[in-house]
């Protein structure tokens, strides 16, 4: 067990947004988030980095409570939005920010980059650009790239396939699938996209204005179960 | 049309975001351009006797002449620095069915709209309707008002049309500068002089009221240029900035500093590649000019340090001052990925520390020129450098964890209150207040040296122990981190 959650709350303006009194995540494991606009997802992404404080409860990662210490930030790895990324500066320049957090010299973070030329399909680097001139797309590409150079033990991605193109769509599932298999990295991704997170995850969890209503380890059928769910 | 896109102005100022919280400085900003104004206007009606005063035994009609072109070259100085393009207000309009023509319509008469065009109305005028129209006449009295207000409408667009051309208006206006003081330094030594060629022309146009419809027709001129400019150019990508190849940068310099070093070198390309932190920084230069106001022979020959020593702190310190008033805020848009990621924030203060450390030490060696003046200056500005290394920054990053605003840094820096709450305007005032608490108690006694020293010890001892001052910050850091990354998520 990585990460555990216990009796965990976050309330808004007497709204509660997320209420999850248990739920345990594996190492290994590959879990996908899904749930409608307001189902709490980034909420407990943002509770799970330590980025806003739980109202109860709270989240373990290695048994140590994300709020109290710092250590999770050793060996966890995330992308949620924009705001992740330093947009004054150019791709390389953050790569190589991100890369001597976690001791990399520059020549390990350019080794590393070698591997992803593919999935940047020759737009990040070189470009001449700052991050804050990228598409929206590309913007995500990066942070998903600079996530994954840290060797994570945990990887927290939030709708890593909103904005990109169907191409890195699928070299992105690819990526993931490989974490799993050579890593033995534990991911949780969120997405709106039953197709890719099914295809994707081992474990879905579905969350609905803040309460986990499915949790299932997936199979063939999930995908209809989902759709059936999201149809009614 | 005009009146749609005018409206469409006048909500976009009244619907902003944070215009709630913010009324207060509106007000305050409106009394500051009203008293401005209140001020022209009795400059404009007290012009003779003030001329009187300052220059009795020369021809005020002379010297007011003189000043004209004076006046509107420090002007055009200001406007480069002040005076916002209005351009970005368009863009949601160039995909509808408007002719660019009406576009280039409204952004030329909404950039009237500006304190600039009436202010040298207000401070001109009374005195060409009092003086100059009873001497020189009717017709020559026109056309000086006529002429002013050509000059300032030629102004306005000059400057908006150099603005367009080169968005970093900063190096410009300290060359401007430049330029002036070189200019006053030339007529001072009476080589070559403003004053002369302005009181020539305008001296011509009393007497030869005509030529004055050269202004007019300059104004037009520039006008044209700059509506044709506007034409060719109306596409949201050429409006801003010109694109040029960014490249990766390093400062080498820095990495002796370990972790620390890094951020500082994260936070130097920051400043340089911001327009906000830019413009913030380069402003700050300006103030090393602040000695010549307050230095003066009185003051040292009585060893009355107080004024002295606030220039001092101001001048050594106001990095520290301007910069550090906001310090998160300047990170605002990656501040969840600078908490997520595993950045200690013991080495982000040590960063900003570090770099408040450098600039004071570069600021202290080159006001050190001010030593030219009086060796006693050069103990003030060491006390004062000591007090700006050890206190000043330690007392402002305490109270930055107050702030929870955002800043957005594509913003220009004046006029701009954004990411400026109650915490970072009262904060000033203990920065420059506590330097007294070391050195009243001294200099009231008739002991102003031993209060420098006092001051300089005290500043050494906390430079010295800097990284309990740090313990201290990071955890009332910690206390309000949550609150922080919720304020600058709310843009």
């Amino acid at each position: 067990m990585i990460v555990e959650i216990k009796n965990l709350k976050k309330i808004y303006a007497d709204r509660t947004v997320v209420n999850i009194p248990e739920l345990q995540i594996n190492e290994g494991e590959t879990i996908g988030l899904v749930g409608n606009n307001g189902a709490g997802k980034t909420t407990l992404f943002r509770m799970l980095l330590d980025l806003i404080r739980p109202n109860e409860g709270g989240i373990f990662s290695k048994e140590q409570n994300v709020s109290t210490t710092d250590d999770w930030k050793n060996y966890t790895a995330s992308f949620l939005d924009e705001n992740f990324l330093i947009d004054y500066l150019t791709p390389e320049e953050y790569f190589i920010f991100i890369g001597s957090l976690h001791n990399m010299s520059r020549n390990d973070v350019e080794q590393y980059l070698q591997r992803y030329l593919e999935f940047f399909n020759g737009e990040i680097l070189d470009s001449g650009k700052y991050i804050r001139d990228f598409s929206k797309g590309n913007q995500n590409k990066i942070g998903i790239a600079a996530a994954l150079m840290q060797n994570p033990e945990l990887l927290i991605l939030d709708e890593p396939f909103a904005n990109l193109d169907p191409t890195t769509q699928i070299r992105l599932k690819t990526l993931v699938k490989g974490l799993r298999t050579t890593h033995k990295v534990t991911t949780i991704i969120s997405s709106h996209d039953l197709n890719h997170v099914t295809d994707v995850c081992e474990r879905i969890i579905l969350l609905e204005k803040g309460v986990v209503i499915k949790d299932i380890q997936t199979t063939e059928n999930t995908l209809k179960e989902l759709e059936t769910y999201f149809s009614e | 049309m005009l009146n749609t896109f005018l409206g469409h102005q006048w909500k976009s100022f009244f619907r902003s975001r944070g215009k709630g919280t913010n009324i207060a400085v509106q007000i305050v900003m409106g009394l500051l351009i009203l008293y401005l104004l209140v001020c022209a206007l009795a400059v404009g009606f007290f012009m003779d006797k003030i001329l009187h005063q300052v220059y009795p035994d020369r021809n005020v009609t002379e010297v007011f002449n003189g000043m004209i072109l004076y006046y509107f070259a420090l002007e055009f100085l200001s406007r480069m620095q002040l005076q916002e393009l209005p351009t970005i207000a368009i863009v949601p309009y160039l995909h509808l069915r408007i002719a660019k023509r009406k576009l280039v319509n409204f952004l030329n008469v909404r950039a009237l709209f500006s304190a600039f065009n009436i202010i040298p109305v207000f401070v001109f005028f009374p005195f060409i309707i009092f003086n100059i129209f009873p001497t020189y006449g009717t017709f020559a009295g026109i056309m000086y008002l006529i002429s002013v207000l050509s000059l300032a409408f030629f102004n306005n667009y000059l400057a908006l049309y150099v603005k367009r051309l080169s968005i970093s208006s900063a190096r410009f206006v300290i060359i401007g500068f430049s330029v002036l003081i070189a200019l006053a330094l030339l007529e001072y030594f009476k080589v070559f002089s403003i004053a002369a060629v302005s009181n020539w022309v305008f001296s011509q146009v009393a007497h030869q009221p005509v030529i004055a419809f050269v202004f007019p027709l300059l104004a037009f001129a520039i006008f044209n240029i700059n509506a044709r400019y506007l034409r060719n150019n109306l596409y949201m990508e050429e409006l801003s900035a010109g694109e040029g190849k960014k490249t990766s940068t390093d400062y080498p310099f820095l990495d002796r500093f370990g972790d620390a070093g890094t951020l500082a070198a994260l936070e130097i390309k920051l400043i340089l590649r911001n327009k906000r932190s830019k413009s913030t920084v380069s402003k700050g230069l300006l103030f090393i000019f602040y000695g010549f106001l307050l230095y003066n022979k009185k003051y040292l020959e009585t060893n009355d340090f107080n004024m002295m020593l606030f220039a001092a702190i101001f001048m050594t310190g106001n990095m520290v001052l301007l910069y550090g008033q906001f310090m998160f805020g300047w990170q605002s848009a990656e501040f969840d990925g600078m908490l997520a990621n595993k950045v200690s924030i013991r080495n982000f203060f040590r960063a900003k520390l570090l770099l408040f450390n450098l600039s004071s030490t570069v600021l202290t060696l080159i006001v050190s020129l001010y030593g030219f003046i009086s060796w006693k200056i050069l103990v003030i500005q060491f006390a004062a450098y000591l007090y700006s290394m050890g206190i000043a920054p330690i007392l402002v990053m305490y109270f930055a964890t107050y702030s929870y605003k955002a800043i957005d840094l594509k913003k220009g820096s004046s006029f701009n209150w954004q990411g400026v709450g109650a915490t970072s305007m009262l904060m000033s005032l203990p920065i420059f207040l506590a330097p007294y608490l070391f050195f009243l108690p001294f200099s009231l006694n008739g002991k102003p040296f031993w209060g420098l020293a006092a001051l300089g010890v005290a500043g050494l001892i906390c430079f010295l122990t800097r990284n309990f001052w740090i313990g201290v910050l990071v955890k009332a850091f910690n206390n309000r981190k949550y609150k922080i990354a919720e304020g600058f998520r709310e843009k």
